[in-house]
């Protein structure tokens, strides 16, 4: 069964018709790059999909895992898997990289009735994996993308 | 969004949950205001003369005052005639220990959070309680003494050591400051008293919890801390009050002394009774607070302003001696139809003298939010050097936040910096964190958090955890 399937999807912003009928079937496992010249569309696309509110929802059907993704809060569509990288993140000023990421997996392991990480088994595990990716420990004080 | 207002209605349609009524009698004179309720008063504290005539001497004054109009603030006018100028809770029989104080009373306190009795204080403050108009109780005081720091009301400070308030009293904010100070020094009831001699550091964080229970009352306590040379003493100050409908003022004067290398550190986290949604009762919160630093001393002022129907208050830092600090971090939310105008006063006297003041105003529903500074410069003050951050929030289309910075240098070799910002929770900043799953009333208050972080951690740790709950309580976000 695919896992992300998308029928016919069209968009407005505005009021402004910008996605006029998208389909697109991905199966477990596959990767895809959307391209095309700025303005066809490919950013509304994954705003539409992440549930981003100033774009409206005109017709078509998505189904995420089997779940009317449309009908999901773009936070529950997070805490199912869908994970969103900005172009232009923006920045949360005061509010450390460690304590944001830390909420994030926790909002994310609460949904799925696991248990929610202390700050201390956090801290081990997010240093293991910045470890794993050499980045610098600074970061983790650093306030949300500044 | 219109999809996440449900959630943030429930989120802000929070009940002030301190807003319950003790039934206790109480022991009040008359409303009104003239020489003899002014007379009477002292009378019942059973002052000596010099309080009674200081007391006088401030209420003639004040009859040749006017109400300060200039506040950014509006409301009806104050009939000082209809007010109760003292109201005690009514005792059985002299105290002479906790174990005598109307058990009515301690669960109030109970309630209220106020760990009266001292086996259940672990974490080390010493707590003075003042009840309407009087001091209930104050714990740790044989503890304090033994280092040789007085903690105690202002009543029994008067009685026990008349030569440390007829030399402080009014040192730093004269009877003739202003209208409600004015008001205050003829009246006040009573407040909390605190000196810490030479070379000691208070060993505890010293704490005063204000309550307003009896109906038409106003409180004007006032608190007098004087840190000797070389001495450390850290401070908070809570506050409460019952939910009514009419407004009820609240009058304080809160005076440091800081002497010769000495620090004062005072929080206070105002959570005062802010009236309903149409902005029906609440306190009126006109206060003057101020300190006065001499050679080397320093004064923080830490202040969360989360309640009252309308705040009005500078703490300020007289920067007299040479070396001198000052500083004043300051959160202040206004909700609802709340009104803030709050700021501080830096007035550097002394040369090398430094001050430092952050301001974050949060305003919410059609809350109107005022910051109000004066940062003054005399020409004596080689090398001062000031900075100031100021910061507002704000959540929905319906609220204000204005800023009214006044920066007087009469020296050329000082430095004044000035930073102000305006924001707007941003509809993109919400949705980076949902997109993380993070739910839109975790969201808000992490970025509320966030933004009031740099005056959070001058907070002492047990104040901090309550003022980000408070903040959390306390909002009603139109967000988006």
């Amino acid at each position: 069964m695919a896992f992300v399937e998308i029928n016919n999807l069209q968009a407005a912003v505005g009021g402004k018709p910008i996605l006029k009928g998208i389909d697109l079937t991905i199966n477990p496992g596959e990767v895809h790059a959307i391209m095309g010249p700025n303005g066809s569309g490919k950013s509304t696309l994954s705003s539409v999909l992440a549930g981003r509110e100033t774009y409206t929802v005109t017709g078509g059907s998505v189904l995420f895992d089997g779940k009317d993704l449309l009908d999901l809060s773009p936070e529950e569509r997070a805490c199912e898997g869908l994970f969103m990288a900005f172009q232009y993140p923006v920045e949360i000023p005061g509010v450390t990289t460690s304590y944001f990421l830390m909420a994030a997996v926790n909002a994310i392991r609460k949904h799925h009735g696991q248990e929610e990480l202390d700050a201390m088994d956090f801290l081990k595990m997010v240093k293991e994996k910045m470890a794993l990716l050499e980045m610098d420990k600074t970061f983790l004080n650093r306030s949300v993308n500044e | 969004m219109p999809t996440d207002e449900g959630t943030i209605e429930t989120l802000a349609n929070q009940e002030y949950k301190w807003g319950f009524v003790t039934d206790i009698e109480a022991d009040a004179l008359p409303k009104g205001l003239n020489e003899d309720i002014v007379r009477a008063i002292s009378k019942r504290k059973n002052e000596p003369d010099f309080m009674t005539q200081w007391r006088l001497k401030a209420y003639r004054h004040w009859l040749t005052m006017t109400e300060p109009k200039w506040p950014n603030v509006k409301y009806p006018e104050i009939d000082f005639q209809d007010v109760i100028y003292y109201s005690a809770p009514k005792a059985k029989k002299q105290l002479k220990s906790l174990d005598e104080v109307d058990p009515e009373l301690l669960r109030t306190y109970e309630k209220l959070g106020v760990p009266l009795e001292e086996q259940k204080i672990f974490a080390g403050v010493a707590v003075d309680a003042v009840f309407d108009s009087v001091s209930v109780a104050t714990t740790f005081k044989a503890k304090l003494a033994e280092m040789g720091v007085i903690f105690c009301s202002f009543s029994e400070a008067v009685q026990e050591h008349p030569e440390l308030i007829s030399k402080y009293l009014g040192s730093v904010v004269p009877y003739s400051d202003n209208f409600y100070a004015t008001l205050n020094s003829a009246v006040f009831s009573d407040g909390s008293f605190c000196y810490v001699p030479k070379g000691v550091r208070c060993p505890m964080e010293l704490s005063t919890y204000f309550r307003i229970n009896a109906k038409n009352t106003g409180q004007f306590e006032r608190t007098l801390i004087i840190a000797d040379e070389g001495a450390y003493v850290s401070y908070l100050e809570g506050c409460t009050a019952p939910m009514r409908d009419e407004n009820q003022l609240h009058a304080a004067v809160v005076e440091l002394v800081a002497l010769k290398g000495a620090q004062i550190k005072y929080s206070t986290v105002q959570n005062w009774y802010p009236g309903d949604k149409q902005g029906k009762g609440g306190i009126y919160n006109f206060v003057t607070k101020r300190g006065k630093c001499m050679e080397s001393a320093r004064i923080s002022w830490t202040q969360v302003e989360t309640g009252s129907a309308i705040t009005w208050k500078y703490p300020s830092v007289i920067l007299q001696g040479d070396n001198s600090i000052g500083e004043f971090y300051s959160v202040a939310l206004t909700n609802h139809m709340q009104q803030a105008d709050t700021g501080t006063k830096m007035i550097h006297i002394g040369k090398n003298t430094r001050s430092t003041v952050v301001s974050k105003g949060i305003s919410a529903g059609k809350g109107q939010n005022t910051y109000r500074g004066l940062i003054k410069v005399l020409k004596n003050a080689t090398n001062a050097r000031n900075y100031t951050q100021c910061d507002s929030l704000l959540l929905g289309d319906k609220c204000g936040a204005h800023t009214f910075p006044y920066i007087e240098v009469r020296n050329t070799s000082s430095k004044a910096e000035h930073e102000a910002s305006t924001s707007k929770i941003g509809e993109d900043q919400l949705f980076y964190c949902k997109q993380r799953g993070i739910s839109l009333e975790d969201a808000v208050n992490m970025i509320i958090n966030g933004f009031c972080k740099e005056v959070f951690r001058e907070l002492p740790m047990e104040f901090a955890v309550e003022a980000q709950k408070l903040l959390g309580v306390s909002l009603e976000g139109s967000v988006g």
